[in-house]
């Protein structure tokens, strides 16, 4: 897990949409030319909605800005080191 | 984006009034196949599809049933523009519809669809609202000007036919002289760095040209995608013949095993009961993460399923958030189960096949899949 201060931001090219299980991140061009994957996580999902509308993309803000608890923002790092690996996040120290 | 487009047959629809109506062939099919399997927790694609997604991933939209060309192995059966095709004021706001729905990727096909007549405007929308666009083309028509003028649209990329790695194997499928033609094009989108794919059907003879079929994408600095042969369409007439034997099928997942930058558009799951997983869905996507829209409208589960007793709606009388979201058929193909394959130790990795695929063999979904490799 990589705590803060490490600043995570969405890249542009990612669409995201809420589904009933979580929702979908794409990234240019479905299975053929890109990255699609399933989050079954809302509150994942949430967040990173939240990153793209109100932060420009920075979801390291996003998450700064919510009442996370301490055991809830290690997770969702956690899950963003995931999405880092999985091309969705770039991640500056 | 709202813009006022006038589809005079859309009838006025009650609230919860179910979109199109279920053929009884179809129903019975469908009801026969049992019912869902509930998946275990934690695996496989069908705990995120159960059901079907809010909007479509991909739209499949055969533009125009047009084409200057007759492949033997069609899957729409195109050749002549047919009487009731979208106008461009209808394709525009079908696009908007589908942007507004957050539809990620519409993959146009057809026939050809840079004979549709209105192909620009519908790439500009697509463009202005951010759909990431797919032309499936035979690559005939392409000029050096046109590739130039495709560079506008963004993202865009192209899927170029080519079923053989040889002209005698291409063109025997796709006519003569449009191998060489193909490639011409390929030369012309490359040339203006168009992100290209060669798309290639397999089938028994082309099983043979793989290697050579990598080279040539290779060289255009294109990845080679291969896709399953199905009996729809003309496809029907020459299945038989064409498809590839379960020993090419083994060999082939080993072929793929060794090229993991080749691509399949996820159409070649069943061969996971070989054992070796491919990448990708492990289940059929259609009607829970993908569908077809047709020339003059009508909508399928998909591009391979273009049989009148699935059509799911028409795009003349619903809009496409209502079929999709209540369309009859649609419900039903989601509910589908096992049938012949319930019980089977392999079910959770190919889930049975590819319903098209029995429908135009068979006329039954309850049945394992044709090619079933076990």
């Amino acid at each position: 897990m990589s705590q803060s201060p490490a600043y995570y931001r969405l890249i542009a090219e990612v669409k995201i949409r809420r589904e009933s299980f979580g929702g979908i991140l794409y990234k240019y061009g479905c299975a053929d030319r890109g990255s699609l994957s399933f989050i079954n996580s809302p509150q994942l999902i949430e967040l990173l909605i939240a990153g793209q509308q109100r932060h420009n993309g920075d979801v390291s803000a996003a998450i700064e800005s919510s009442r996370y608890s301490e055991i809830s923002k290690q997770k969702l790092y956690s899950a963003l080191d995931d999405l880092v690996k999985r091309g969705y996040i770039q991640v500056q120290r | 984006m709202a813009e006022l487009v006038h589809f005079m047959e859309r009838p006025a629809r009650s609230p919860g009034q179910k979109a199109g109506a279920l053929h009884p062939l179809a129903k019975a099919a469908m009801q026969q196949t049992g019912e869902m399997v509930p998946q275990k927790k934690g695996h496989g694609s069908q705990r995120f599809l159960q059901g079907g997604l809010s909007a479509p991933i991909t739209v499949t939209w055969e533009i125009t049933a047009a084409c200057n060309i007759a492949c033997i192995h069609c899957l729409s059966s195109s050749g002549r523009r047919r009487p009731r095709e979208l106008k461009r004021e209808q394709a525009l706001a079908l696009v908007d519809e589908l942007a507004d729905m957050q539809v990620f990727q519409i993959h146009f096909g057809g026939g050809e669809p840079f004979i549709y007549p209105g192909i620009w405007q519908v790439l500009e929308r697509c463009t202005l609202r951010g759909l990431v666009m797919c032309i499936s083309t035979n690559g005939t028509l392409i000029t050096a000007e046109r590739a130039r003028r495709l560079k506008q649209f963004d993202p865009l990329y192209f899927q170029v036919s080519l079923d053989g790695g040889a002209p005698q194997t291409n063109d025997s499928i796709r006519g003569k002289g449009v191998f060489e033609r193909a490639l011409r094009g390929l030369e012309l989108l490359a040339a203006e760095n168009h992100s290209l794919t060669v798309n290639s059907v397999l089938t028994r003879y082309s099983f043979y040209e793989l290697d050579r079929l990598y080279e040539i994408a290779t060289s255009f600095n294109a990845r080679l995608r291969v896709t399953r042969l199905r009996p729809s369409g003309r496809g029907q007439d020459v299945w038989e013949d064409l498809h590839p034997t379960r020993e090419q099928y083994r060999e082939f997942t080993t072929w793929l095993m060794a090229h993991p930058d080749v691509l399949t558009a996820d159409s070649f799951f069943h061969l996971n009961a070989f054992g070796t997983r491919l990448a990708g869905l492990d289940m059929c996507g259609a009607a829970t993460a993908t569908c077809c829209v047709c020339p003059e409208g009508e909508v399928y589960p998909c591009a391979f399923f273009q049989a009148p007793e699935f059509e799911a709606g028409n795009l003349h009388m619903q809009s496409f958030r209502e079929i999709w979201q209540s369309s009859t058929v649609f419900d039903y193909y989601r509910k589908m189960g096992a049938g012949a394959c319930s019980g089977c130790g392999q079910y959770d990795v190919c889930h049975g096949g590819c319903p098209a695929t029995k429908w135009f063999v068979h006329q039954k979904l309850n049945i394992k899949d044709p090619e079933c490799v076990l």
